[in-house]
């Protein structure tokens, strides 16, 4: 993979601001959340352009090839400006997953639609009781002849309704293999789940002798879900930084303006103060995704602990900064009008979406050898 | 006085059958609002177990704590309301504490029997922590003052028949010294009322814009330019009971509890998390919390005499915070994936969410824990106060926002 130069870098994510400032106001983010359906088509259109949905696919399958390095960088962004739209689900877990599967095919198929952004896929990965470390699978494949069918369900599914293609690890006789699914297919519904980030599409996916198309090898199934998870925790770590720098930035700008006992709040050292340590945190927080996707990058074999680290101390920086940056805003962050809440939400369902934050810190200790 | 009372048991056995007679167990949802809300409260009110403490002009008893609190126990054991008024009731206490008796005969009887409703007139836009930033003003006229500004965060302002406001009556001298207390009547022409939407998707408050609205001159509280001392008792009041309770859960959901069991608990049982070492270690600390606040409160409380405060009460919303707080978050963590959801249908997972938005509540309203632990540091330990540049300053040339 070619790394993109610093230079490259950084035009692509001045692009992207500016993409953001126009199309991803806060105005903008409320009236998706109206409609739960998190993002702007058009959008998602002018990202793609910009190629930020090719930057994981190699290319000689239509991609930049950048790398989970410049992926980290982009999802920083998107954190900032509560982007809903499908980069996670898509352009990193889908292309991830296809690419440890080793299916030519399926590569050759999908994933020069996926780095145009043509396509919109999503992975099918925990029960609708919200696992994803593998150890239930909500869906089973059972063989019908030459083709397969699945049945069972799926819970907490990045863009299930917005999704033209749905790849789903599922059990068989042989252990977990993966499967290609189209949404429009037999047996197959989706139902909108209630999430408590509004800016979150969430859907549980039931199928039921819904014919699939096999991809990879049956039994490496989960193989190639754990590439994506890992490439995926690297993203959300990113998100996670990302918008803790921004909620923090928001809450120091107000704390110069807001006046009270006549002077700036930000005067009062109990403000000052939790101030300072959250910008410890939100520093931790960018280094720590930084350092993940720079070690996962170059198949470090630390990377895994690096990962971990970063699944938790990204979330419970964000957690953290938006939930003190309520407390720093006071009553006006109580409001539904002020956007203190949008971060909150965020970073409290980013906490929760890949795996929680205890469940990482445990790993992290296991991997360092504790 | 003691000598002429009865002595404790009587006083529960009288209650209990009195109880027994009137009460109602299906009006226990009506405390705040309902059909049989009034006429119950009336009816304590006339037995004279409103407020048991409280003088006989009061429709009290004269009872001393212990006595008092037999009948509290007595009401709660049945889940019955309108007892305890002389300790909850913040409208009357301030009344009692401030008015003139005339004001006090006027308002007092519909108030105790739940005719009156009430709401508060403090915080506005520019002036929640520095209350006495306030620039609502008022302005007499004759008979009458009159009202112009805005106010915030006022809850049951539709329904208020008064509204217990602080404004500035006097722009030239310091801010804490140029401030009045009133009673505005709120149904009248210059009263506007918009509802605010709050972080928890509900819509319990308002802005109150008030236009050339009138309070005639008997509803002043002390005098004119005590505005400052009158509210920072009705304040303490407020904040001690922020300190005592605060709302739980919106779901209705229920656990399965044993007798007796904490909550918490039950939830880490029911999530299969009673084993977690982690989990077990915060929930014993959070439990351990809740239950020393009650104690401080206690202890507090018994030193406490009618109509005054005492800046100790502080330390139990400031307690009370951090006890919401890691409830949600405890709460939030056993339910790992699930907590990404929210509505009735997910009633657990609406419960963590809505607590962990909800504890804002008591961390910001009515004072935040920042500005409670100024008043701790200062009123309670005695540390010396932070140099306040605008104190000296007359009010007229203090820089708001
Ligand atoms: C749910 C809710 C209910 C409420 N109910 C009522 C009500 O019934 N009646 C009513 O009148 N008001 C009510 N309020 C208003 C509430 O009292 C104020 O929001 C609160 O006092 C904070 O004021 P503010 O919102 O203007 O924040 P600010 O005063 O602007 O505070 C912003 C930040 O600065 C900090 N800060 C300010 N001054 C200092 C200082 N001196 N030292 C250290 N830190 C400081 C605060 O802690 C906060 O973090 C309610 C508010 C909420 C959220």
């Amino acid at each position: 993979m070619a790394r993109l130069s610093g230079e490259e870098l950084s035009t692509l994510q001045d692009a992207f601001t500016r993409l953001l400032a126009d199309k991803c106001t806060e105005e903008q983010v409320r009236s998706w959340m109206e409609d739960r359906k998190g993002y702007d088509p058009t959008l998602w259109k002018a990202m793609s352009e910009m190629g930020l949905t090719s930057l994981l696919v190699e290319e000689r399958h239509g991609g930049a090839g950048a790398g989970i390095i410049a992926v980290e960088r982009v999802m920083e962004q998107a954190g900032s400006a509560l982007l809903g739209a499908p980069l996670l689900a898509s352009a990193v877990m889908s292309v991830a997953a296809l690419q440890a599967s080793g299916d030519e095919d399926a590569q050759s198929r999908l994933l020069p639609q996926l780095a145009s952004g043509s396509l919109v896929a999503t992975l099918l990965i925990t029960s609708p009781e919200g696992d994803w470390t593998g150890k239930t699978l909500g869906i089973s494949a059972e063989r019908r002849g030459d083709d397969w069918v699945l049945s069972g369900a799926s819970g907490f599914v990045l863009h299930g309704r917005g999704a033209d293609c749905w790849i789903a690890v599922a059990n068989t006789d042989s252990g977990p293999a993966l499967f290609e699914i189209e949404p429009s297919s037999h047996g197959a519904t989706c139902l909108a789940l209630p999430s408590f980030d509004h800016t979150l599409v969430l859907d549980k996916i039931t199928l039921t002798d819904t014919p699939a198309r096999q991809i990879g090898d049956v039994g490496s199934g989960w193989q190639s879900i754990q590439h994506a998870l890992d490439l995926g925790l690297v993203a959300l770590a990113g998100e996670q930084a990302g918008g803790a720098q921004r909620i923090l930035d928001i809450t120091v700008d107000y704390a110069n303006i807001r006046h009270q006992f006549g002077r700036p709040i930000g005067s009062f050292q109990a403000v000052k103060h939790m101030a300072a340590d959250l910008i410890v945190e939100v520093e931790s927080a960018i280094s720590a995704a930084r350092q993940a996707a720079e070690k996962t990058d170059d198949g470090a074999d630390d990377a895994p602990a690096w990962r971990y680290l970063a699944g938790f101390s990204c979330a419970d920086a964000f957690v953290r900064s938006a939930a003190d940056a309520v407390q720093m805003h006071g009553g006006i962050a109580f409001t539904w009008e002020h956007v203190a809440h949008l971060y909150l939400r965020r970073s409290r369902a980013d906490q929760q979406l890949l795996g929680s934050s205890n469940y990482f810190r445990e790993q992290y200790l296991c991997a360092l050898g504790g | 006085m003691t000598e002429q009372l009865p002595d404790v048991e009587t006083v529960r056995q009288e209650v209990r059958a009195w109880l027994e007679e009137n009460w109602n167990p299906a009006w226990k949802g009506e405390a705040q609002e309902g059909p049989n809300r009034v006429a119950w409260l009336t009816q304590v009110v006339d037995a004279g177990w409103a407020a048991p403490q409280w003088p006989k002009e009061w429709f009290g008893r004269e009872f001393d704590d212990a006595r008092n609190r037999v009948v509290r126990e007595e009401f709660a054991r049945v889940h019955a309301f309108g007892t305890g008024q002389d300790r909850t009731n913040l409208w009357i206490n301030t009344l009692l504490a401030f008015a003139t008796e005339d004001l006090k005969k006027q308002l007092i009887p519909g108030l105790m029997r739940g005719e009156v409703e009430m709401c508060l007139l403090y915080s506005e836009p520019g002036a929640g922590s520095d209350l006495a930033g306030v620039r609502t003003k008022a302005e007499r006229d004759g008979d009458e003052w009159v009202v112009n500004g805005q106010k915030v965060w006022t809850s049951g302002a539709t329904r208020a028949d008064y509204g217990m406001l602080i404004a500035r009556t006097n722009w030239d001298v310091p801010k804490h010294r140029g401030l009045s207390f009133f009673f505005l009547p709120m149904k009248q022409p210059g009263i506007e009322i918009r509802p605010l939407r709050q972080i928890t998707n509900e819509s319990h408050f308002n802005e109150v814009f008030i236009t050339d609205a009138r309070a005639p001159a008997a509803n002043l509280l002390s005098n004119e330019g005590d505005g400052w001392k009158v509210l920072v008792t009705a304040l303490a009041y407020e904040r001690s009971y922020m300190g005592e309770a605060a709302r739980g859960p919106r779901s209705g959901n229920r656990v399965k509890m044993a007798e007796g069991e904490d909550e918490l608990i039950a939830l880490a049982r029911e999530a299969g998390k009673l084993s977690d070492t982690s989990i077990r270690q915060r929930i014993a600390q959070v439990i351990a919390w809740r239950k020393l606040n009650d104690l401080n409160t206690a202890r507090a409380k018994a030193d406490l005499e009618v109509g005054t405060s005492a800046s100790i009460m502080s330390l139990g919303k400031l307690a009370m915070s951090r006890i919401l707080h890691e409830t949600a978050r405890l709460r939030t963590d056993l339910l790992d994936a699930e907590s990404l959801l929210e509505g009735s249908e997910n009633p657990r997972a609406e419960d963590a969410n809505f607590l962990a938005l909800n504890a804002y509540f008591t961390s910001i309203g009515g004072g935040t824990d920042q500005v409670q632990r100024n008043i701790i540091g200062e009123r309670v330990l005695g540390l010396p106060k932070e140099p306040e540049i605008d104190k000296a300053v007359p009010f007229r040339d203090v820089k708001g926002g």
